[in-house]
């Protein structure tokens, strides 16, 4: 068996592992805890890393790198949005 | 059946479990929050399309993948604006 066919299976399989831990972290709190969009940010983080380390394995670099750099802001957009926009009403 | 099909099928099973997950988070009652749940649900559906065209070698998978890759974010950013008041 090759061995980078091996590497790769190991690294989507990985990457599946982090997306379901994401689904069950991103539904596991309730709506009333305090500053959970903050939380949920953050777990949306891990499944963007685990895509882009899918979208690597897959062969596409370029939608991996593109993502990569796209993502940090508009995380950082929905926080910043929801401080001054509507946690402040 | 080999591993990497496996891997592929594996990682396409926990692709559709987090796009419910993201589905049900977007209709939560914030704005706020259908933003994380389109976001995370756009990259979901995009590595879910390569996935497709990897397995099924269908090509036009992956130009609808870099479409939502390249406009996903863009689109949550000008929304995030606006929900800021800009």
């Amino acid at each position: 068996m090759d061995i980078v066919m091996i590497i790769k299976s190991v690294l989507l399989l990985i990457s599946a592992a982090l997306v379901l831990l994401a689904a069950y972290g991103i539904i596991r709190f309730k709506d009333e805890v305090p500053n959970v969009l903050y939380a949920r940010i953050h777990i949306l983080g891990i499944a963007d890393m685990a895509c882009i380390l899918a979208l690597l394995v897959l062969n596409e670099p370029l939608l991996a790198v593109a993502y990569f750099i796209l993502a940090p802001f508009a995380s950082h957009a929905i926080a910043n949005g929801h401080y001054y926009g509507e946690e402040e009403k | 059946m080999s591993i990497l099909m496996f891997s592929e099928y594996a990682l396409m099973v926990a692709l559709a479990v987090f796009a419910i997950a993201t589905i049900r988070i977007t209709t939560r009652k914030t704005i706020a929050m259908a933003l994380v749940g389109a976001g995370g649900l756009s990259i979901a559906v995009a590595t879910l399309l390569i996935l497709v065209n990897n397995i099924y070698g269908l090509s036009f998978c992956r130009d609808i993948a870099t479409a939502l890759v390249l406009l996903g974010p863009v689109g949550t950013i000008a929304f995030a604006r606006v929900l800021r008041g800009d």
